[in-house]
């Protein structure tokens, strides 16, 4: 009995002080983003006043919000599906072919993945440049172009943040999904050839499903990080700009704080983590199978 | 013995979360030191230490170090500077759980609108006294010192009551800034009505050139607050900037529209997709390279844009806003920083005594060598190079244009730069209409003066 109760209290010493941090740092603060959001204050106010859920309620009327709000969806959306392919297809091919120099397109895919975000926005700035552009100067060997394509202009500002937040990420997921695949038997993959499966019966029939408790844990993944990384590109390749067309939620919230309304910033902080919940626990719901073992 | 081991590593635990913390007050100190300022000296009998954070623009942050060394020698008040160029991050969050700097300078109009922030708060100490005190080491007075006008705008007395809390510091004059080796290479005289300008912007386009470019939608506005007092006088701008109900119905708001919607059209079409802060050198450079003929800016340009290459024959030119009829001045904008006393502060006296201290001759001398000019009487003699001709824009004729919109209480979603300056690229990319803008104004202006301070 002295000795569970020892043992016991040893276990809860050790572990206090990651509890303890755990607690300080991360679940109080995210009870006061909730707290705030029922407050009008600035960041600096030495007083602050309760509105109840006034800020929320201006929240759903707020077209830029609203705006914002799309923007991050769309990013989800097309950089989720487009990475998720690109990466699976290319991580199949380097795991599953015999390609020369396989080690060398891993490296090369990975390495926008190391870089920081404020030199990958100032490498795309170079690509997007309107004249003598990267990017223009190439379609431009190919038509004839009387106006310089504007990437970064209010039509295509999007499509623009969404190539390169893809040419980040790719990396990233393509080595993750490659651990899983290569884990996966060879005999599995030698017997369906025997019996005539093509490679992408294989790739579909096989692959898939064997590395899918990734593919969940990559979904995830997926939507927090782009909701954090969109705020990273949009603030240094754009700053929400022009007019507000490449603003995301994140930078919305940011840009509220710096207008003196801390309380309606933490409001919009409160929506993003509800909804990256929710969606997170949509997915998970979503694709939930029967885990296949081998 | 296992009483002994769990101890031991409750301990180390601990130890290391000290040592972790100890490291960071550390890493701080050293961030002080290096960003050039430490004034820790021993040698002065005072016990007061007065904290000064200055943001670290185009003028760098040795002006500041040798200020604040002259002020300690002076007066015997110890100073521990922070400069940095963000300086909002560094100093925020300190803020945030209550500690203030005694003495701030930042300019407004900067995308964290910190000292914004503090005028909607009534967070601001009054300095109005500050006016009326003796600079240290000299026999004037402050108000004595400062050039006229620029203690009555709104920019230092934000809430109209007749009291100052904001001091003028580094002012630029900001106009329309051009290639003045081209202008002789052609033989084009330099626009001073609209007319002529439009004149102007046809001949360029004849030669490829465009009439107009702009850094950032930022930067329109000292040229929105110049068109408003050029085409409306100084009444036209209180008004407006006061948000006065049915402003925008006025002929006077559909003449400046006239022109902000013609002036987009001649624009330089790339300049949107460049006017964010990583790329709005890239429209700045348009001008370097005879892209685009005007851009609206400030002094601190040629400083900015100096390692850049250009045309050959290149010379900076600066002019004010053209008038709107013949005969008239044009106006060109004053653009300042400002210092100010956080009403949380600490040391609000011995903050005074240093603001006052900025207006000394030690001060603005320390500071024109690093080309940093204060609204003082007599700094012309202290100009050198392209400042002479920058800073003699109101001797030439030109008019000067002050002041700002008026502080008001937070509105979520509304804010003066996103209504007012950001649209402008939609005008120019030609996602947005004159009269949709307009529209825009019209509706956001009640909800402003509603909420006016």
């Amino acid at each position: 009995m002295k000795k569970s109760i020892g043992r016991s209290s040893f276990i809860l010493l050790c572990v206090a002080p990651a509890v303890i941090l755990f607690t300080v740092f991360m679940i109080l603060p995210t009870i006061n983003v909730f707290r705030m959001s029922l407050f009008q204050r600035g960041a600096y106010s030495p007083g602050e006043t309760f509105v109840g859920f006034d800020n929320f309620i201006y929240l759903i009327n707020d077209a830029q919000f609203i705006r914002s709000m799309q923007n991050t969806i769309l990013l989800i959306v097309v950089v989720t599906l487009i990475t998720f392919c690109t990466a699976l297809v290319f991580a199949a091919i380097l795991t599953r072919e015999n390609v020369k120099g396989q080690n060398f397109f891993r490296i090369v895919f990975y390495i926008p993945n190391i870089l920081s975000i404020v030199v990958i926005s100032g490498i795309f700035s170079a690509i997007y440049k309107p004249e003598n552009g990267m990017l223009n100067s190439i379609i431009g060997l190919f038509t004839n172009m009387s106006n310089p394509i504007l990437w970064k202009g209010e039509k295509l500002v999007m499509v623009s943040i969404i190539i390169a937040m893809v040419w980040q990420a790719v990396g990233y997921y393509l080595v993750m999904y490659m651990a899983s695949m290569s884990s996966i038997p060879e005999s599995l993959y030698e017997s369906a050839s025997l019996e005539g499966a093509s490679r992408f019966t294989q790739f579909f029939q096989i692959t898939i499903p064997l590395i899918w408790t990734n593919i969940r844990t990559t979904l995830t993944f997926f939507i927090i990080s782009t909701i954090n990384m969109a705020f990273l590109f949009v603030k240094s390749m754009t700053s929400g700009g022009p007019n507000g067309a490449s603003e995301v939620a994140l930078g919305y919230m940011y840009s509220q704080k710096d207008a003196g309304l801390f309380g309606y910033s933490m409001a919009i902080g409160v929506m993003i983590f509800l909804f990256s919940f929710a969606l997170s626990a949509l997915v998970n719901k979503v694709t939930k199978r029967d885990v296949l073992e081998y | 013995m296992k009483k002994i081991i769990a101890i031991l590593l409750v301990f180390v635990m601990t130890l290391s979360m000290v040592a972790c913390s100890s490291t960071k007050e550390q890493s701080s100190e050293t961030t002080n030191a290096t960003t050039g300022e430490s004034t820790t000296a021993e040698l002065t009998e005072s016990d007061v230490t007065i904290s000064v954070a200055a943001i670290e623009t185009a003028y760098g942050s040795e002006g500041w170090v040798k200020v604040a060394e002259a002020f300690t020698a002076q007066t015997g008040i110890k100073v521990e500077l922070t400069t940095d160029k963000n300086l909002e991050d560094l100093i925020g969050p300190a803020m945030q759980g209550g500690e203030f700097p005694d003495v701030i300078h930042l300019a407004t109009g900067r995308p964290a609108g910190l000292t914004e922030q503090f005028i909607k708060d009534n967070n601001i100490a009054d300095i109005t006294d500050v006016l009326s005190m003796t600079v240290p080491g000299e026999n004037g007075k402050v108000s004595e010192k400062i050039a006229g006008g620029f203690t009555d705008t709104s920019l230092t007395n934000p809430y109209g009551d007749g009291k100052t809390y904001l001091a003028p510091m580094f002012y630029s004059p900001c106009g329309l800034f051009y290639n003045a080796g081209l202008f002789e290479e052609k033989g084009w005289e330099v626009p001073t009505t609209w007319d002529e300008m439009w004149t102007l912007g046809e001949t360029a386009k004849a030669e490829g050139i465009s009439l107009f470019t702009y850094p950032t939608a930022g930067y329109f506005d000292a040229f929105l607050y110049s068109l408003m007092y050029s085409v409306g006088g100084a009444d036209f701008f209180d008004a407006a900037t006061h948000y006065e109900a049915g402003i925008w119905d006025t002929d006077e708001a559909n003449q400046i529209f006239g022109i902000i919607g013609k002036l987009a059209s001649y624009t330089n079409p790339i300049t949107p997709a460049q006017a964010n802060n990583q790329d709005f050198t890239q429209n700045q450079q348009l001008v370097l390279d005879n892209k685009a003929l005007f851009m609206p800016n400030g002094t601190w340009i040629v400083g900015e844009m100096a390692e850049a290459p250009r045309a050959d024959g290149f010379k900076w030119g600066m002019t004010a806003l053209p008038a709107v009829s013949k005969g008239e001045a044009g106006y060109s904008y004053s653009w300042f920083e400002q210092a100010w006393i956080p009403a949380g502060a600490e040391n609000i006296d011995a903050a005074k005594a240093f603001i006052a201290f900025l207006y000394s001759d030690v001060a603005t001398e320390i500071f024109a060598q690093y080309g940093a000019i204060q609204p003082v009487l007599g700094i012309a003699e202290k100009l050198e190079g392209d400042n002479v001709m920058f800073y003699s824009i109101y001797d030439n004729g030109a008019k000067s244009a002050m002041g700002n919109f008026a502080a008001y209480d937070a509105i979520p979603g509304v804010e003066t730069s996103s209504v007012f300056f950001e649209p402008v690229n939609s005008l120019v990319s030609g996602e947005l209409t004159v009269n949709e803008w307009l529209e825009n104004i019209k509706s956001v202006n009640d909800q402003l003066r509603e909420n006016l301070k």
